[in-house]
């Protein structure tokens, strides 16, 4: 099956199919959940971006739900717990299960169970931003969203995914425990652990504080940087190390070298974890929290340059001299993109962090330009590299479609490189227009005007990245259903000569010779 | 599997300590209270914050995503940026302000649950709306109809909160009066639901602009 382990006994490769087949249902059906959100997730994206410069469209008395309020709060978390974290999830079961050589003997269905429960209390989640609150006739039924930034769910849904959560992170734990000895260098597995510790202990803390504490003991304006730590912490506790672990196991399988420097790794994953936890506070600075919180998170936010320079020089070394599969392999073109975004992603993270930066694309649409480099330049692409990887292996059969792959690879990164160029000048330009004590004796119209080219700059965007994840899920779509195409060689992105795009069809169809 | 148990023993360790501070943050900031203002100081009498925001109404704010486009946070005017807005984003709302706008303090948002500080600035900051607030009719029509008065608004119309009915008799009397030219129509009239009189009470109780004891500007002193 996979090219580069030509060297490998057959009693590896049926025990890596052995791991493949006990894995399979549960990562398939993380997998093709998680492309359902991130199609839904896309579409709500699209249309609260028109709204933003163009309020008349969809603007009707019943369509109320859709009101950039609701779509946007429900369009990020779609994206975040539908689907980056349960691609996430997905990812993770079958990089531990294969980094530590375990064959899942039970819990299959544990984890179905647990997929089963997120997706419950994404919907409900979901329902609750759109539709909750006192407008009939769904009063009785949802709260309405809560407002705080990234847990906009109502406060019923965060134990079910904390549960779900837990369920997961349990098994991969019980993997790791029964890894094979020989397995000895595991820097995937240890970030990955990372995540399952770190995710449930800010998650619980930040719900126990915001959704029911609050509510007994006001925190006032330190709620507010609780709900900033939480969204830093999101981000440099699950989707980095998530992330890294998936670009730690390709990287090194797809070049067929090994990971450059071990000690690199280790200073990286270790630095990582000791920084991560202090960040966040930096998105209030000049607010009404004590000055040194702000100015510690904007610190270490510089300071996780330096895990970033390890893992980015890590990653370099590793690929050098074999940037040629970049070309050819999907999984590496995907994951190079990723691992490289996670480096302009942390300079971005250090720029946010200084005062003159912060504080001028402060409550600018740069922040949310910075939130999907994070989440999909560097997090999806990523797992759009795990998916192409694994996805084949627990199927049994291969892509259908090279120019499918090539299509969603290049809108993404089109898409998603207008997107986070749109949002960092449009950002500056607002943040600008914002500071100018020239504007001050006016009204608010300068700012909204000067927005307005880079909003729409963000519909194209997200209609790019539209069109790449709708024909994404279809693709994926056929492959679970176990419609892909029978053969032994892989789908590569090798140029075009043998293959044919069959008028009327989806697909184009290989003609090479096996 | 001690190897295993010392690697989750020194993460958990790592996060500890971080965690573990905001916390105790979290713990001080609830203690805090008001603070009072001294006569001879001050020239002011009672305590600092005086009123609270009218809870109802912000749990309508927070419902209908409101603190995805606006904040309420005024920042210190140093280096260059701030929010010396002129006209309306503080207590004085003369057209040349005679103070700068006081920066928001920790104790301002003392009994909200949690600050709604905001995500974006899309449209202007509300931490001090209640000083600049318009008349009731006025407040309603900006919710239902956002570009009546402000053709360049992109904000949403919040028509959920309200209700469009036939008129009866001689109509309600907390109808929407509408500018010439715009409305529902000669036989219609759009009624404020109990959800929209609670976020305008909420909207006219931000005043975020008192004077802090011990910093009181000449100007406030009685």
């Amino acid at each position: 099956m996979d090219p580069t382990d030509t060297s490998t006994s057959t009693t590896d490769s049926l025990r890596r199919a052995a791991i493949d087949r006990s894995v399979r249902a549960p990562v398939l059906f993380f997998f093709a959940n998680a492309a359902m959100w991130l199609l839904a997730a896309t579409v709500m994206g699209l249309v609260a971006s028109i709204k933003l410069f163009a309020p008349a469209f969809l603007d009707h008395g019943w369509l109320w739900f859709l009101n950039y309020g609701r779509l946007q709060p429900a369009h990020l978390n779609a994206f975040i717990y539908g689907w980056a974290m349960q691609a996430g999830l997905g990812a993770s079961i079958w990089l531990m299960a294969r980094r530590c050589g375990v064959i899942l003997e039970k819990g299959a269905g544990t984890l179905i169970v647990a997929c089963v429960f997120w997706n419950i209390g994404i919907t409900l989640g979901e329902l609750g931003i759109l539709l909750g609150g006192g407008s009939p006739p769904f009063e009785w039924l949802f709260n309405g969203g809560t407002s705080y930034q990234w847990l906009e769910y109502p406060s019923l849904v965060w134990p079910v995914l904390l549960l779900a959560f837990i369920l997961v992170a349990w098994k991969l734990y019980g993997m790791f425990a029964n890894a094979r000895k020989e397995a000895v260098f595991m820097i995937t597995p240890w970030y990955i652990l990372g995540a399952c510790l770190w995710f449930p202990w800010i998650y619980i803390t930040v719900n126990l504080f915001l959704n029911h504490y609050a509510h007994y003991t006001p925190l006032g304006a330190m709620g507010a940087a609780v709900n900033a730590w939480y969204v830093s912490g999101l981000i440099f506790l699950f989707f980095v190390p998530v992330g890294l672990g998936a670009c730690y196991y390709f990287i090194p399988k797809i070049t067929g070298q090994p990971v450059a420097s071990y000690q690199l790794a280790q200073v990286g994953f270790w630095t990582l974890a000791a920084l991560g936890g202090w960040t966040g506070y930096q998105k209030y600075m000049g607010g009404p929290l004590p000055s040194w919180m702000p100015a510690l998170g904007g610190a270490v936010l510089i300071l996780m340059l330096a895990p970033a320079g390890i893992v980015g020089l890590n990653h370099h070394l590793t690929t050098r001299g074999r940037h040629g599969m970049i070309q050819t392999s999907p999984t590496l073109r995907f994951i190079f993109v990723g691992s490289f975004s996670y480096v302009l992603m942390s300079g971005f993270a250090a720029v946010l962090g200084t005062f003159w930066g912060g504080a001028l694309v402060q409550f600018t649409m740069a922040e949310y330009g910075f939130h999907l480099m994070a989440l999909y330049a560097f997090f999806s692409m990523t797992m759009f590299g795990c998916i192409y990887y694994i996805v084949p292996r627990l199927t049994g059969c291969e892509w259908l479609s090279v120019r499918l792959i090539r299509n969603h690879f290049w809108f993404s990164v089109y898409g998603i490189a207008a997107l986070v160029i749109c949002m960092t000048i449009g950002g500056l330009a607002q943040g600008w227009s914002m500071n100018d004590p020239s504007n001050w004796d006016r009204n608010f119209s300068g700012v909204v005007e000067v927005s307005h080219g880079y909003l729409v700059g963000r519909t194209v965007a997200w209609a790019f990245i539209l069109w790449s994840n709708t024909w994404f899920f279809i693709h994926l779509l056929f492959m679970v259903a176990g419609l892909g195409r029978r053969g032994v060689e892989p789908t590569l992105l090798v140029h075009d000569s043998h293959h044919d795009y069959v008028p009327g069809t989806l697909t184009s169809v290989t003609t090479t010779a096996q | 599997m001690p190897q295993f148990r010392k690697f989750v023993l020194i993460l958990a360790a790592l996060f500890f300590v971080p965690w573990f501070i905001m916390i105790v943050q979290v713990l001080r900031a609830e203690k805090l209270t008001p603070e009072a203002y001294d006569k001879d100081r001050d020239g002011l009498d009672g305590f600092f914050p005086g009123d609270v925001v009218y809870r109802q109404g912000q749990l309508i704010y927070q419902q209908e995503g409101c603190v995805q486009c606006h904040t309420q946070m005024i920042r210190p005017s140093f280096a260059g940026i701030g929010d010396g807005w002129k006209k309306g984003w503080g207590s004085d709302q003369s057209a040349i302000p005679h103070d700068v706008i006081r920066p928001n303090v920790m104790l301002d948002y003392l009994r909200e649950p949690v600050a709604p500080l905001g995500i974006m600035r899309i449209g202007p900051d509300l931490a001090n709306f209640g000083y600049r607030a318009p008349d009731l009719n006025t407040l309603y029509l900006e919710l239902y109809a956002p570009r009546a008065l402000h053709p360049w608004s992109v904000m949403p119309s919040y028509r959920n909160l309200f209700v469009l009915k036939a008129i009866e008799g001689a109509g309600s009397s907390d109808a929407i009066k509408f500018p010439e030219g715009s409305g529902p129509g000669k036989d219609k009239e759009v009624v404020p639901t109990e959800e929209a009189r609670q976020l305008v009470k909420y909207l006219i109780s931000l005043r975020k602009d008192a004077p802090l004891p011990g910093h009181v500007p000449e100007s406030a002193k009685k």
